[in-house]
């Protein structure tokens, strides 16, 4: 392959700055105001209303999607469990998201996922397909072939060197990011940073060749997500990822545009294994932050807070 | 006409094969064909001295073949509808002279036949070696399914540039995940002898070497329908020549009932139109064709006696259960199993994981084509319960979901010496994230968190084993002990009895806390 060293960020930083300009040219200073705008949107609620709570809050979804754009949706559909397990990302989470962004201009939605069970039963149980089938645009899909996934370098990897990564994200899309919170037994908690694993081919070695966490932070420096829902309306506080386990109802939404902080005041939202965490307890959040990737301490984050 | 009829039989057998799948409904009876197989049927309950309902089914073919004769063969048998379909591809242009040794060939059916319920009655279930339904199905389900995915998926990935140029994105992301399977190979080499032997005459194995056709054929004279030569007749003897079961001999005013499978091709062919099909309910038609010796009578049992032997006085039989051999959920002790299963396939082709994989020597000769799970490469899946569904002859049973997950058909087993966290202090917990039972949990030993099975939460599924990392062999294997095997009962009160749950209780994960992504 071409390999294009860091090509998400290169284009992100052009792109970025690009728009930074051109918006202080035009004299518009509401992109400038945006950024400062809400760190955290954590919405209390029904998952389809709290989520486009929390999209209005953070500014829209026009101010991540824009007309003709193709937009990637990860959910965490990787196990054939129905939703009620909280193993998977809730159907009427994916639909609201996945409407605002039609309703935006998006081109097409994909929302997909690297399954871990048998692609055609995880569709079914987890719901999300059902869900979004009467949505023009949008489609469903679970990837199990590697003929779908393409390998990229990671120029800022300490573990990792180079990854397999589903095609579809490499191509200028924009990637919302639509994990489901729960525990997990090897990471402790998987959110959304955790969930990007489910955009990679080879999962198996990141526990068996690599240190997990490193791993994911590495990850977390080539997949940027544009935006990171964490559907805690429910979450699994035992038995992660796969459960069955402990199923607590938080009924929160917790979106925002940085991964770490996100993820982060996803920790301390309910007690994991009965224990209470901050976001630095957690190992892979803990060096994405190292890495630069975002904030950690909940304390000085804006957060706006509502229920709807 | 009959042509006509054929093709949709067989296209009819193609849609219930299809079928045969994860999303079988309950009603749908996707091994219709093999059910009213009564030669599957009767061996199986001769076998395994039970009664087995489905077996029943056959009871239609029977009273039809009573009143009608020998038309299944003709119309409604799928293998020679494929027989006569690549007859008439292969050779037709193949001048066919008549087999010196046809008469004493014709009666090799019927020693087959008897050999087959010989080494039924010492308990050795064979005839689905050459069962035409068994045998086909098994070709569909080994060869030509596995086949067809690679085309279809061939076919996509050749197209995908288009779909992706319009943007067509459900095509272009779509791929069929492809089964596979053991014995492909020599599936289809008897599948293509079945065929090739017609290159020495029309039919040849439903005259020769059928055993349905056998068994039908002792019955059909009884049928209403015969054939009648009337006065028009000029001895042309162009209908002796055509007929393809080779049924008319050197008189053709006169029929071997038994053998034929009132195709009506002679009626069609007579240049004078003498011959007509009439109802008939006067006498019995002729039994010409049917002349077993004593001696080759007494052959054919001592034969099946033998064979019978050959295949259960083995060490397999008595090392049952104590070789590495697990056999689906619900599948009957394992005498009664190796004595009702027919080797049709339909559980593994219907298996949605494509664990269900047929057993090559692993029982010995009695367990040839008999269905294992090979967990290393796909579990059990516990939303599941298709093979059940569709074995005809229920040597696995048709149970409900809840009844399937308390049918245990192993434990898993740790091998510590390989595993990535008892061997090497890695932080791998793949089994653990991917059992559905939360059968495996982690406990500090020296220090560490480490995987441990709590038996009797396992039953055996096997995803563990499957995305174990290790390279070779898994680190954590199923094997069959405590497996559950019923001939009758609940599955659910068995495992009850033995206080097994397969049920979520995340209790032990407290353990985590110790040495997790926790700091």
């Amino acid at each position: 392959m071409s390999g294009d060293s860091g090509v998400i960020s290169r284009r992100q930083f052009i792109i970025t700055t690009a728009a930074g300009v051109a918006t202080c040219v035009a004299g518009y200073p509401s992109f400038l105001h945006a950024a400062e705008e809400v760190d955290l949107a954590v919405i209390s609620g029904e998952p389809a209303t709290a989520t486009r709570k929390a999209l209005e809050v953070l500014g829209g979804i026009a101010r991540f999607v824009k007309k003709g754009q193709r937009v990637i949706i990860k959910p965490n559909m990787s196990f054939a469990r129905t939703p009620d397990f909280a193993a998977t990302t809730h159907p009427q989470v994916v639909v609201a998201v996945a409407r605002a962004c039609i309703d935006a201009g998006a081109k097409e939605v994909l929302v997909l996922d690297h399954t871990l069970q048998r692609a055609e039963l995880c569709l079914e149980r987890a719901g999300i397909r059902d869900a979004c089938r009467n949505i023009p645009g949008v489609h469903v899909l679970a990837l199990q072939d590697r003929k779908f996934f393409r390998e990229i370098r990671i120029p800022q990897g300490k573990v990792l060197e180079r990854v397999e990564v589903v095609m579809d994200i490499l191509d200028n899309a924009v990637l919302i990011n639509v994990p489901v919170a729960k525990s997990h037994s090897t990471t402790g908690v998987s959110l959304g940073l955790k969930g990007l694993m489910g955009l990679i081919w080879d999962r198996e070695s990141f526990h068996s060749q690599f240190n997990i966490n490193q791993a994911i932070a590495d990850l977390a420096t080539v997949i940027k997500p544009q935006l990171t829902i964490i559907d805690a309306t429910r979450a699994m506080v035992t038995g992660g990822p796969g459960g069955p386990g402990d199923v607590r109802k938080p009924n929160l939404i917790i979106a925002g545009v940085d991964p770490v902080a996100v993820d982060s005041y996803g920790v301390g939202i309910v007690p994991w294994y009965g224990q209470n965490f901050k976001g630095r307890q957690v190992e892979h959040l803990l060096a994405a932050y190292q890495r630069g990737l975002g904030k950690i301490d909940v304390e000085k984050l804006n957060i706006y807070k509502g229920t709807v | 006409m009959r042509k006509t009829i054929q093709a949709l039989s067989l296209l009819l057998f193609t849609a219930f094969f299809a079928l045969a799948s994860y999303r079988l409904p309950d009603w749908l009876p996707a091994d219709l064909y093999l059910r009213l197989d009564p030669l599957l049927g009767l061996n199986a309950l001769l076998a395994s001295r039970e009664m087995i309902g489905r077996v029943l089914w056959s009871l239609i073919l029977i009273g039809a073949t009573l009143a009608a004769g020998r038309f299944f063969c003709a119309y409604i048998c799928p293998l020679g509808a494929a027989i006569d379909g690549f007859d008439f591809l292969l050779f037709r242009k193949v001048r066919r002279a008549v087999l010196r040794t046809d008469s004493t060939l014709r009666r090799g059916k019927y020693a087959l036949l008897i050999v087959f319920f010989a080494a039924a009655a010492t308990g050795a279930a064979l005839v689905y070696f050459m069962d035409p339904i068994a045998l086909l199905t098994r070709f569909y389900a080994f060869f030509l399914y596995p086949l067809l995915l690679t085309i279809i998926n061939l076919l996509l990935d050749i197209l995908r540039p288009l779909f992706q140029g319009w943007g067509w994105v459900g095509l272009s992301h779509l791929h069929y995940p492809q089964p596979v399977y053991y014995m492909a190979a020599v599936t289809l080499l008897i599948f293509g002898a079945v065929i090739g032997l017609n290159r020495l005459a029309p039919r040849f194995w439903c005259r020769y070497l059928c055993p349905l056709g056998a068994l039908l054929s002792l019955i059909s004279p009884l049928g209403v329908f015969r054939r009648r030569v009337s006065a028009e007749c000029n001895r042309c003897m162009v209908c002796q020549k055509g007929c393809p079961m080779g049924a008319i001999g050197e008189d053709p005013l006169k029929t071997g009932s038994a053998d034929c499978i009132q195709c009506r091709e002679c009626a069609r062919i007579c240049p004078q139109k003498a011959i007509s099909f009439p109802v008939s309910f006067s006498g019995v038609g002729e039994y010409s064709g049917l002349d077993l010796s004593r001696r080759g009578f007494v052959y054919s049992v001592g034969g099946g006696l033998t064979l019978g032997f050959l295949s259960l006085r083995t060490p397999f039989a008595s090392l049952q259960g104590r070789r590495q051999l697990i056999r689906p959920p619900g599948a009957l002790p394992e005498t009664a199993f190796l004595r009702t299963c027919i080797r049709c396939g339909e559980c593994m082709k219907s298996c949605v994981t494509n664990t269900l994989q047929p057993s090559l020597w692993e029982s010995g000769f009695a367990g040839l084509w008999t269905p294992k799970l090979e967990l290393r490469m796909a579990a059990c899946e516990p939303n599941c319960n298709v093979c059940g569904k569709v074995c005809p002859t229920q040597a696995i049973r048709s149970l409900s979901l809840e009844e399937k997950t308390h049918a245990k058909i192993g434990t898993a087993v740790l091998r510590k010496e390989s595993c990535l966290v008892w061997a090497q202090n890695k932080l791998c917990l793949i089994c653990d994230e991917i059992c559905p039972y939360n059968a495996i949990v982690f406990r500090p030993v020296e220090g560490y968190r480490r995987p441990v099975v709590i038996a009797s939460r396992c039953n055996g599924c096997g995803y563990c084993e499957q995305r174990c990392p290790v390279q070779g062999p898994s680190a954590i294997v199923v094997a069959p002990d405590g497996e559950i095997r019923l001939a009758e009962g609940s599955y659910i009160r068995e495992a009850r009895t033995l206080q097994l749950e397969f049920k979520p209780d995340p209790g032990d994960d407290k353990y985590l806390l110790e040495e997790s992504g926790f700091k």
